[in-house]
């Protein structure tokens, strides 16, 4: 027989009972494989003496489990106050309102600031709705900094989305006409169900102090910031959104079809592309993350979707002339079509392939 | 139709930002808003917590470290809607991410490090303890050099969860598990031993 691979050896060596029994017996017999069971060995104990570090000696691991939770719960408190505290500011904002710069600002918040939680939200709804499991994508999404690194961040309204009763109810509560959509694909049938959320607005108040504290950690030194930038502050808005949802029973979407108001920022003072270069230019952000930012939104158009590497592809497509990105998950079970029309983001996803969402989008007619 | 999709679920879809009020996990029965924190973090919490911490300490070789790490990620978990029943391998993920992202930009951290060490001059055991730390730091910057996945895999791996479980939370076979472990192990002698010869 052939001889099992160098990580069926490894697991022998920690987890045999997981190796079949005919890998064993062949092991058994074979001098190469109990050489190179013998170096897996080796290399094993090398590894874990080296990454037990001082664990092993006199700090014997006993976690303090009651401590732990003292802490993140004081965390938790101080965190959910900030929020809280958020809503009083945001008539004094209206005020200071001046320059509006598209999209371009929310590249930079998902990506390099509303990082995990936000992903999360967007990957949540398909979990949510149990279209495909999408969990560890979310893990690597951890590696990105948080806005509140560089300041504060203050939702200040929510979105609060429900469902109503049919297309028209969906209409007036949005303002957007509802879409309507060409030929099913197989496998989806029936009325779908409307969900509604009204707009979501936060505002970002930059500080140099967080900024430098957040620099500091990462163990650099703040750059200075441009002029006016410390305490400036940046209102994103998004939405209301509605979204047609066709179910396949048990609860799970065969397909969602969902516009929304696209994301717009707005700067107190500074200009964008200052504010953009600036945050692009802190430690903390990955290079490579910065780089496909910076060479985005050069017309602060462009709206970004953290796309999770590994689980899912993208591809460019258009609906009828208009330039989409595809979602594929690599899976094959699921996929989505994402554009921007007349400031309105569209979307047509579900447990299809990518030709059928992009049918079903291209087919869509706005009443 | 409908069954559980006409509850509060968020489909309005346009981007994360126009986030929906998040959906209750399986084990909590309240559906939350944005900024809540879930229900039943202190219950995974207490389950977890030691397993977290251990993960970290694997790649940062101090409790102190590592204790830090874990609650910047269940602070994260806390506003997240991962199902319970997949806590356990998505924190550890977390962990060993977020613990190799502290090492990557720990550099002055380092220095901090060594000016301590000349500080406590006066312990008896001054050589031993020196000898631990620079050995700890060798340790964590090879593991900063090995690629992302065998250095997530490998402290998985070492901090006890099986192979299964490692597979579960990084979406890859059990068999690739032994694969990518033994080749992070090589990988780290090599580093080890390369930069042990250079020094």
């Amino acid at each position: 027989m052939r001889h099992p691979t160098d990580g069926t050896l490894r697991r022998l060596v920690d987890e045999p009972a997981g190796v079949a029994d005919a890998d064993r017996e062949h092991v058994a017999g074979c001098p190469q494989c109990l050489s190179g069971l013998a170096a897996a060995r080796e290399d094993a104990a090398m590894a874990g003496a080296a990454l037990r570090g001082e664990l092993t000696t006199e700090h014997a691991v006993e976690v303090e489990v009651e401590a732990g939770w003292r802490r993140l719960s004081h965390a938790v408190a101080v965190e959910g106050g900030r929020r809280r505290s958020a809503t009083t500011s945001a008539p004094r904002w209206r005020a200071a309102l001046r320059s509006p710069v598209v999209a371009a600002f929310g590249v930079v918040v998902l990506l390099a600031g509303a990082g995990a939680a936000a992903a999360a939200d967007w990957l949540q709804i398909f979990r949510t709705e149990q279209i495909a499991p999408i969990t560890v994508a979310e893990a690597d999404l951890i590696e990105l900094p948080e806005l509140s690194a560089y300041g504060e961040v203050e939702v200040t309204e929510e979105p609060q989305v429900r469902e109503v009763a049919d297309a028209a109810a969906a209409e007036k509560a949005t303002g957007l006409p509802v879409p309507r959509v060409g030929k099913l694909p197989r496998g989806v049938q029936g009325e779908p169900t409307f969900q509604v959320g009204g707009q979501v607005v936060a505002v970002f108040t930059f500080s140099a102090e967080k900024a430098a504290k957040t620099a500091a950690a990462a163990g650099e030194a703040l750059p200075t910031p441009p002029p006016g930038l410390d305490g400036s502050q940046f209102r994103l808005t998004a939405g209301p959104g509605l979204a047609a949802v066709w179910s396949e029973g048990h609860g799970v979407p065969a397909m969602v079809v969902a516009r929304a108001v696209a994301p717009t920022a707005y700067s107190s003072g500074i200009s964008f592309e200052t504010a953009r270069d600036y945050l692009l230019s802190l430690p903390g952000l990955p290079d490579d993350i910065a780089s496909q930012l910076r060479s985005f939104s050069g017309d602060g158009t462009s709206l970004p979707l953290p796309v999770p590497a590994g689980h899912v592809t993208s591809s460019t497509a258009d609906v009828n002339g208009t330039p989409a990105t595809v979602l594929t998950s690599r899976d094959g079970i699921m996929a989505g079509v994402v554009w921007v029309q007349d400031g309105v983001v569209n979307a047509v996803a579900g447990s299809l392939s990518a030709g059928e969402v992009l049918s079903v989008a291209r087919q869509l007619r706005v009443r | 139709m409908v069954g559980r999709v006409g509850r509060e679920d968020g489909v309005a879809v346009s981007t994360p930002q126009t986030s929906s009020p998040q959906t209750s996990s399986p084990q909590t029965s309240t559906p939350r808003q944005r900024g809540a924190v879930r229900g039943d973090l202190e219950q995974v919490f207490r389950t977890a917590y030691p397993r977290v911490v251990a993960v970290a300490a694997r790649v940062l070789g101090s409790r102190d470290e590592a204790e830090d790490v874990a609650q910047e990620v269940f602070l994260t978990f806390g506003r997240s809607s991962v199902p319970a029943g997949e806590a356990l391998g998505w924190l550890s993920v977390a962990a060993a991410h977020t613990a190799l992202n502290h090492v990557r930009s720990g550099r002055r951290r380092a220095r901090r490090e060594e000016a301590t060490d000349r500080d406590d001059g006066v312990a008896p055991d001054v050589a031993d303890a020196v000898v631990i730390r620079d050995e700890r730091r060798r340790v964590r910057a090879a593991l900063a050099r090995l690629p992302r996945r065998q250095a997530v895999t490998l402290v998985m791996r070492h901090s006890g969860l099986s192979y299964a479980e490692v597979a579960a939370a990084l979406d890859l076979s059990p068999g690739s598990v032994g694969t990518t472990v033994r080749r992070a192990e090589t990988a780290l002698r090599k580093e080890l031993n390369r930069h042990a010869s250079s020094d």
